[in-house]
């Protein structure tokens, strides 16, 4: 595989500031992604991530059913860990069987497989701040590896303030349609993620860091402005960056 | 032969076999004690590992899993990285060769193209009900408290990961009970993607409040030692431990090592945390893992199974055999003997899989003393020495309907 190519994308947030920051549509949670059934024990994760999933795959014209999927988040189910937390150091503390069974970091991903009956593997994954260009990384393994189409999807909910003062404060989804068939018409293609050099002077600093999955924001604004480009190198925080041709 | 009706194959993408991949080095800390000769010790002495819970309170009675022997601190220059997943995942590096066959990996490919890929459900957890709980008592959390460095999912891939002075990609998946045999298909694709020529694979998991409340909760736990397939069966003990396998490309150099043929990774699509009840999922991952190693469901020698005691997981699981398998190979499960060490639980089992291969001999299934007729398979109660095996396949299922089965075989 030459490239990873990149079909459709979406972003979703909870943040109206954030919305209206982005060079590309950015909407707000549509809780109609999210089957009725449901829909009540949906997190906030939840509601982010199939957002921006369904939103990707309509714009690609891929039914979920037969995409494999790759959910990749910093802090995954934190509020319903939070809330669980919170009772567990508690003498009377009450733990309740769905929200511990809903605190898992795949919940995300057994969600969707069973919202959209896809049988299909369906991996969750973290790695911190690198949470962005892992989730790049272990797209390309899978795609190099199994070809097809994959449904990648980087999502965070809005953490509370005391387990990392200062991060997680947008709450955001970012889905992309990836495949293997160069073939096909995308909106761009991208490599495979390299390490940066040690000490590279990666990018300008980026105001939305607050949040680690939002590190891919700026690969979108560039496929969004949809000049043409070859192998132009984006970062993808400060150690990591992917190789763009539009 | 197998009597799997390609009927309910569900959809797959074309496949290409995959690339074996060899496993020079593993070592495992659990409830059996800290290194591969003491786990070899109690699966042939096959008595209970399980104690009672001692490393923190819990509103009913069970037995754990637990990790006995003092667990190593990490070095002051990675301490923000410091819980007791970090501890166990140190203590499984301390263990044998393992760190030297990890730096002569190192030395002959390059820094940059080792990764480390850890599979962990709950990862610092255990230290992060501590921080909750001071923060009951004095309405902050205390000073220490890391949250990006114990308590996220990636917390102690990244502390293996510098602590070895690697380069390569570094990332956890979390699929609850399948997250480490997860972590073995991730770590596969990431050498035949050419990205890495050695990454390693950690399966860790901690005892903590979260996972026997939470499974208590479920009405899961069993106030006895667990009894896998077992009609008078009561419920799951959770265990702790930590696994550490290093895959490498192959190549005439580890033609003696056993081998990774493949892992195959399907979803129910049914439940959050109950399986299909025709095992379907676990079905399709067995076949796949087959299919994509290349080898005949007739060929296997063992299955080691998930079996983790559960009412619902058991009749699951035996359900897929029997319906795919024609004439089953010996089939056992050792949660009754270490406990569920949960998102450890892929990588753990792995390991006794490859110590089953290197030392001729089948685990048997501590607990299990009346078979349930409705799981009629092949079990094994007792272990079963003298006995070669050469191709077996482990199953890891988790909540999510998140299934993977890793097909491993023993070198020629």
């Amino acid at each position: 595989m030459k490239s990873m190519n990149l079909l459709a994308f979406a972003v979703c947030s909870t943040d109206a500031a954030l919305r209206e920051q982005w060079p590309f549509p950015c909407g707000d949670i549509d809780r109609e992604s999210i089957p009725v059934m449901l829909r009540r024990r949906s997190s906030q994760a939840m509601q982010l991530a199939f957002s921006a999933a369904i939103t990707a795959c309509k714009q690609a014209e891929i039914a979920p059913i037969n995409l494999p999927t790759l959910f990749a988040s910093v802090a995954g189910e934190i509020q319903t860990t939070d809330q669980l937390c919170h009772e567990l150091v508690k003498a009377d503390g009450v733990v309740s069987p769905s929200a511990f069974h809903n605190s898992v970091q795949n919940t995300v991903a057994g969600y969707w497989s069973i919202a959209h009956q896809s049988t299909q593997a369906a991996t969750a994954l973290a790695a911190g701040q690198k949470t962005c260009a892992m989730a790049l990384q272990e797209a390309w393994c899978q795609l190099a590896v199994q070809g097809g189409d994959l449904l990648v999807v980087c999502y965070d909910e809005r953490w509370p303030d005391y387990l990392a003062p200062g991060l997680g404060q947008s709450a955001a989804a970012i889905a992309l349609l990836l495949t293997a068939d160069d073939s096909r018409q995308g909106l761009a293609r991208l490599g495979r993620p390299q390490r940066l050099p040690a000490g590279a002077d990666s990018s300008e600093p980026l105001n939305f860091c607050t949040q680690p999955i939002l590190e891919i924001a700026p690969l979108l604004g560039i496929v969004a402005a949809a000049m043409p480009s070859q192998n132009v190198s984006v970062a993808l925080g400060s150690e990591w960056a992917v190789s763009l041709t539009i | 032969m197998s009597d799997f009706d390609p009927k309910e194959t569900p959809v797959m993408m074309p496949t290409a076999l995959l690339t074996p991949i060899a496993i020079p080095a593993f070592q495992c800390v659990t409830a059996a004690g800290d290194t591969l000769d003491k786990l070899y010790s109690a699966l042939i002495a096959h008595g209970s590992c399980l104690t009672t819970l001692d490393l923190f309170d819990v509103p009913f009675d069970t037995l754990v899993g637990i990790v006995k022997t003092p667990l190593p601190i990490p070095r002051s220059a990675l301490k923000a990285y410091d819980c007791r997943n970090a501890r166990l995942a140190l203590k499984a590096l301390e263990q044998g060769d393992l760190r030297h066959q990890i730096a002569t990996a190192k030395q002959r490919y390059g820094a940059a193209r080792l990764g480390v890929v850890l599979g962990t459900s709950t990862s610092g957890i255990y230290d992060t009900e501590q921080a909750y709980a001071h923060m009951l008592a004095h309405q902050t959390m205390p000073d220490n408290f890391d949250f990006l460095h114990t308590h996220t999912a990636q917390a102690t891939a990244e502390f293996l990961s510098k602590e070895l002075d690697l380069q390569g990609p570094c990332y956890a998946i979390s699929t609850a009970c399948s997250s480490s045999a997860k972590a073995l298909a991730a770590a596969q694709r990431l050498i035949m993607a050419d990205v890495c020529d050695a990454v390693l694979v950690a399966g860790v998991d901690s005892l903590c409040r979260l996972t026997l409340r939470g499974f208590n909760s479920l009405q899961l736990i069993s106030p006895d030692n667990c009894q896998p397939m077992d009609v008078n069966r009561n419920g799951i003990n959770i265990g702790e431990g930590a696994a550490l396998l290093l895959l490498e490309r192959s190549h005439a150099d580890n033609a003696h090592c056993p081998r990774l043929l493949a892992v195959g990774e399907s979803s129910d699509a049914y439940h959050m945390s109950a399986p299909q009840p025709e095992g379907a999922g676990a079905l399709a991952a067995m076949a796949l893992a087959l299919k994509l190693g290349g080898r005949e469901a007739q060929q296997l020698d063992h299955i080691n199974l998930h079996a983790t005691a559960s009412t619902l997981n058991d009749l699951s699981e035996a359900k897929a055999i029997s319906r795919f398998f024609i004439n089953p190979p010996p089939c056992s499960g050792v949660k009754g003997l270490i406990g569920h060490t949960l998102g450890a639980a892929g990588a753990v089992e792995v390991v006794i899989c490859l110590l089953a291969m290197q030392r001729n001999f089948l685990p048997g299934t501590f607990g299990l003393q009346q078979q349930d007729p409705l799981c009629a398979i092949p079990m094994l109660t007792q272990p079963r020495l003298a006995q070669s095996v050469k191709l077996v396949l482990s199953n890891a299922f988790g909540f999510g309907g998140n299934n993977a089965s890793v097909l491993l075989e023993a070198p020629e």
